[in-house]
């Protein structure tokens, strides 16, 4: 009875009060419930398209000696198996076609002869570009190399026999080579840099025809493997799946006795996906958890400001007889109603924010995942309001006074943590757990190669955490002096609001109230410090991704030539006519022996290469990109190396190097001397591996040919799938266009691929929520608390003005300590941030990318939730209710 | 110096072009409909420059209302109250008119001294001479040892007394005083009243003090008795 009448009297009486608490939890419980909807719909899906983006789940290679029959009956018999069918790999000896009165040379390569049904059992491996879809056909690069198409002759030869004479079908793209030309049973690290150029396929019973003879004088050139379809009935988690399709093919190869290794591409896509989803975890911790936390602090905040008013009503209550455990029955009641309300109105929230998002209420994820971290995020806010109803209030009653209750302001201490330092000892932790983190490179998801379990290193989760606390407590002890000792400076300081007589009264107001004022100031300074570092770590993520893209494909289009091609930078011309080019850039790219290391070489215009693509700090060292592209043009022998090579060849700046460089129409090489100046390690077309970088100028002249082997085609960025369309028609055939929004989506991580922008939306909104809240309701609060104190004023004829000034004052030193220790949290989260998370940006960035536009519309938004919270009190004031008045 | 009833017995005396205060058929509800609470009906009472008044009567009868009435804190549900010796109404003009509540007034998060100086600052004295004047005041109230202490920190009987410092600096032309010796002994009261009195005089300051207590009323030449909403005629002296 006694808690329905105080229940019933809380909400009739301090409706609002209770209500922003409900809303604190409400944002808390949203945030975690959409964020880990999110989460479980992420890894749901990641199984899905990391199967999805697989042309052939396996490739078991038949080992010398054994029976391809054999074989290819294990694989079938294995019950996960849906097909599998042979595939014949030989080693040509060359080919030649002539077309044109010219004759078309071209040295080793493959014929792979593939059963009919091939295409219908792996439809990603081929695409037919023109002709027959079956036949004899013809892989893009080489059919550009011999320069013939349908209905053309071709000559293979086969090493010690005579060469056979074939009719082309058709042109295909081999979109998956890599895959389709791996060597099975190879570690990552020996696998071909690149596929074959030179590739024909051929039906099966063709191919049998021409090089079983083959086999059976060089037995080593000819191999077959068993491609299969697997099933893609796998467990939703990619970890999972993972575990499961590689014991499969480990128990295969078992089961063979050796007969077949397996090339597993499916078990590699998911083993990239895994990793993905632990990321995607990560991410997770690092983005999501700060809100919950921060919505949950300020939760507290709210509570604490009525901390007076419940003193009051306890010691009350202990007046009139009310023993402890009515008293803690009563506060836990309270914390039950609202953490309740609360965390059914965040899911409520959460299933809106969802729907909005995602299209669906619970995100696309499962109804197990939804309910799972629905329940989660629902018990996270009835902990949270028994933190910060139940706990204070217990606290109240354990150690205050009837007396002491009665206190609204006391004399003011440094709080303990102050006087033992505990900010300084968390951020000299955190501090150090960073530069710990730092030492094995922020490697957070750990996936060692043949291990089938991936661990996270939770760790790195210390030191930002460790750093996030520290800064928030040095924020308070900053704000706490410049409140009690510094109290003539913020005097001064706000006589331009207060008026000269006002000042000091109102700093000292201030002063002894300064222990509710730096709570505000630090939740502001948090709150806008996770909005900011948010937005900034998504928005470099972003760019990044962007530049990842472009450092693969080059620019926006590229046009790139076919090796060997003799196209000059004068064939720039026409492509710069298509409708939407702004620039294109030529970019030569040959190939040089540095011992016996034979490397990419890559010619650039140092003037120029940067009005096209954009070169970033972090792909070089020994000078940023700029300094390095002048030196290049200043000294057109210069060159830029790869670390690997100064390493291998002990080179310091300055050394000469003399290059090897193949003679075009010959098998001839000419040695070209360089100096090298600098490391470069990511370069715009290039490899992961080592290659070179040099003035084109130079090359030119030194070899006497300038042929191009790529154009980059700046298209300002937009539309770079319409442009390259238009490319295509003005080059033909002839040379390959890729765009920056297909490389993208090529490139992309299933982690990007999950849509990250998803959760970024999500997590603005409720960031910008988050700091307008802190700033508005958490200030209004506490001078709603005040109201008695600005009734006497008024009583006292303060003016409309005056009222004014000593409100303004308050919020103007609160706005802006959060505002400017806000944007330094910014700042150093961010940085940590991306640092910490550095291996989900590919390449590392090298500056942060600031989304100004939200930047500015969380501080529009959170300076107008203060200007609402000093509009309202001012108003209030001026006419002080009765209620306030009677209490006089 | 006159103070009547309109619809009532008590008639509405003409207003002097130096009175302080003039109420005419002053009523205050609160709520409404069925739930209105009538706190003052249809008062007309003039004050002037040095009238000493206790306003008596028992609780709940519109003492307290109409006293925030008079200092412009409420504003009449029908009726009119002006200000014509004031220039006009005491709301945002610090230092016109003097109040003292009958619960704890003080600004919590000021200390006594600060307290005391802040309505001559809001009224635009100069700091050092509103020190001057707090300290003055306090020390003819006899709690000038407790200019540090903050509020929470002294008695209910000193807050109090700090309260009525607060109006004696400010040299008010109107001292409004809702039970300010409620929270007091007898002795202390007694001198509360003695200093609000001779301060009153010392400045041709009129001194409305609503009270119980009919010994404190006994000291005023001018009593005022209100019951259920209404200046009644009982012990009328004006």
């Amino acid at each position: 009875m006694l808690t329905r009448l105080w229940l019933a009297g809380l909400w009739r009486r301090r409706g609002g009060r209770l209500a922003a608490a409900v809303a604190g939890i409400a944002v808390a419980v949203a945030l975690l419930a959409s964020l880990g909807g999110f989460l479980a719909a992420s890894k749901a899906t990641m199984t899905t398209r990391a199967v999805q983006n697989v042309a052939v789940d396996w490739q078991a290679l038949v080992q010398p000696g054994a029976d391809p029959a054999s074989a290819l009956a294990a694989v079938r018999a294995d019950p996960g198996t849906r097909a599998a069918v042979p595939v014949g790999y030989a080693t040509t000896a060359g080919m030649t076609a002539t077309s044109g009165g010219t004759t078309q040379t071209i040295g080793e390569g493959v014929a792979l002869g593939i059963p009919a049904n091939y295409r219908a059992l792996f439809p990603g491996q081929l695409r037919t570009l023109t002709g027959a879809g079956t036949g004899v056909l013809l892989a893009q690069q080489t059919a550009a190399n011999l320069h013939v198409g349908p209905g053309d002759r071709v000559r293979i030869s086969r090493a010690g026999l005579g060469p056979v004479s074939l009719t082309v079908d058709g042109v295909v793209d081999l979109p998956q080579a890599n895959s389709l030309f791996q060597t099975v049973g190879a570690p990552a690290g020996a696998q071909p840099t690149a596929p074959p150029d030179n590739v024909v396929l051929l039906p099966e019973a063709q191919w049998h025809t021409i090089f079983d003879p083959l086999g059976a004088v060089r037995p080593d050139l000819i191999h077959t493997q068993i491609h299969a379809v697997r099933s893609h009935a796998l467990p939703a988690d990619p970890a999972a799946a993972y575990t499961e399709v590689t014991g499969a093919a480990h128990h295969l190869e078992a089961q063979s006795s050796g007969a077949i290794v397996i090339g597993d591409n499916l078990g590699a896509s998911l083993g990239a996906a895994r990793e993905d989803a632990a990321y995607a975890q990560v991410l997770f911790l690092f983005l999501g958890l700060p809100g919950a936390v921060l919505a949950g602090l300020l939760t507290g905040a709210i509570s604490a400001s009525g901390a007076v008013r419940r003193r009051r009503e306890q010691a009350l209550l202990r007046l009139r007889g009310a023993n402890s455990g009515q008293l803690v029955r009563l506060a836990a009641a309270e914390a039950a109603s609202v953490g309740l309300i609360g965390a059914a109105a965040g899911l409520g929230v959460a299933a809106l924010v969802g729907r909005l998002a995602f299209g669906s209420f619970g995100f696309g994820s499962t109804t197990t995942g939804s309910l799972l971290w629905s329940a989660g995020a629902a018990v996270a806010g009835l902990v949270i309001a028994a933190l910060a109803v139940l706990v204070p209030a217990y606290r109240d009653l354990r150690t205050s006074t009837v007396t002491t209750a009665r206190r609204e302001v006391g004399r003011q201490r440094s709080p303990v943590w102050a006087r033992y330092g505990l900010d300084l000892l968390l951020l000299a932790a955190g501090g150090l757990t960073v530069w710990a983190t730092s030492r094995n490179g922020y490697q957070l998801v750990l996936a060692p190669e043949g291990v089938a379990t991936i661990s996270v290193s939770y760790w790195a989760f210390a030191g930002p955490a460790l750093l996030w606390a520290g800064t928030g407590l040095l924020t308070w002890r900053l704000a706490d002096l410049a409140l009690g000792r510094g109290r003539r400076v913020v005097a001064r300081s706000m006589t331009p609001l207060t008026g000269r007589r006002l000042a000091a009264p109102a700093a000292a107001m201030m002063g002894r109230r300064r222990a509710p004022l730096a709570r505000s100031l630090v939740l502001l300074a948090l709150a806008v410090g996770f909005a900011v570092s948010t937005a900034t770590f998504n928005a470099t993520y972003g760019a990044q991704a962007v530049a990842d893209a472009q450092l693969t494909n080059g620019a926006d289009v590229t046009v790139t030539e076919p090796p060997g091609g003799s196209v000059g930078a004068a064939a720039a011309a026409p492509i710069a006519q298509v409708p939407g080019v702004r620039r294109v850039e030529p970019l030569q790219h040959r190939f040089a022996y540095i011992g016996a290391d034979l490397q990419d070489l890559y010619g650039v215009r140092p003037a120029t290469i940067t009005d096209t693509t954009a070169l970033q700090d972090t792909y070089f060292k020994g000078g940023t990109a700029r300094e390095l592209m002048a030196k290049l043009a200043a000294q057109p022998d210069s060159i830029l190396v790869s670390a690997e090579t100064v390493k291998d060849y002990q080179l310091l700046p300055g050394a000469l190097l003399r290059l090897r460089l193949p003679v075009p129409g010959s098998s001839a090489l000419r040695t070209v001397p360089f100096h090298y100046i600098g490391i470069v390690s990511e370069f715009p077309t290039a490899p992961k591996d080592s290659f070179f970088v040099a003035n084109a100028s130079y090359i030119a002249a030194q070899t006497g040919n300038d042929a191009v082997g790529a154009f980059l085609v700046d298209t300002g960025g937009h539309d770079s799938a319409a442009v390259a369309a238009r490319i295509r028609h003005v080059v033909g055939t002839s040379a390959t266009v890729t765009d920056l929004q297909h490389t993208r989506s090529a490139v992309g991580s299933s982690l990007t691929a999950v849509d990250l922008a998803g959760l970024t939306r999500v997590e603005l909104a409720f960031a910008l929520v988050l700091a307008a809240a802190a700033g508005g309701l958490v200030l209004a609060l506490g001078l709603a608390e005040r109201r008695r104190t600005f009734a006497i004023t008024t009583a006292l004829g303060a003016t409309s003005r005056q009222l004014r000034g000593l409100v303004t004052a308050e919020i103007s030193v609160v706005t802006l300590g959060g505002l400017l220790a806000g944007a330094g949290m910014a700042w150093l989260i961010s940085e940590i941030l991306v640092s910490v998370l550095t291996g989900v940006f590919d390449p590392p960035p090298s500056f942060l990318t600031v989304p100004w536009g939200y930047v500015l519309g969380t501080l529009l938004a959170t300076l107008a939730a203060l200007a609402l919270a000093a509009w309202n009190t001012v108003r209030l004031a001026r006419r002080p209710p009765t209620s306030v008045l009677r209490e006089l | 110096m006159t103070a009547g009833q309109s619809a009532g017995a008590v008639q509405v005396a003409p207003a002097a072009e130096e009175s302080l205060v003039v109420c005419t058929s002053v009523s205050r509800t609160f709520g409404r409909g069925p739930l209105a609470v009538p706190a003052v009906r249809d008062v007309s009472v003039t004050v002037s420059p040095g009238m000493l008044v206790a306003l008596t009567g028992p609780s709940g009868s519109g003492k307290s209302t109409l006293l925030h009435l008079m200092a412009g804190l409420e504003t009449p549900s029908s009726g009119s109250v002006t200000w014509p010796g004031l220039g006009g109404s005491p709301t945002g003009r610090a230092g016109v008119v003097g109040l003292v509540f009958q619960g704890p007034s003080l600004v919590p998060a000021l200390d006594v001294l600060e307290n005391v100086t802040l309505p001559l600052l809001l009224a635009g004295v100069d700091g050092a001479d509103a020190v001057r004047r707090a300290g003055a005041a306090l020390e003819r109230l006899n709690v000038h040892g407790l200019a540090a202490k903050l509020p929470e920190e002294i008695s209910g009987g000193q807050a109090q007394r700090v309260a009525v410092a607060r109006v004696l600096a400010s040299r008010p032309q109107l001292i409004l005083a809702d039970e300010p010796t409620g929270q007091l002994d007898h002795e202390t009261g007694a001198h509360v009243i003695e200093v609000l009195l001779q301060t009153a005089v010392e400045l041709n300051a009129a001194l409305v003090v609503t009270t119980h207590d009919p010994v404190v009323a006994e000291r005023f030449p001018d009593q005022w008795r209100m019951a259920d909403g209404r200046l009644v005629d009982g012990d009328r002296t004006c």
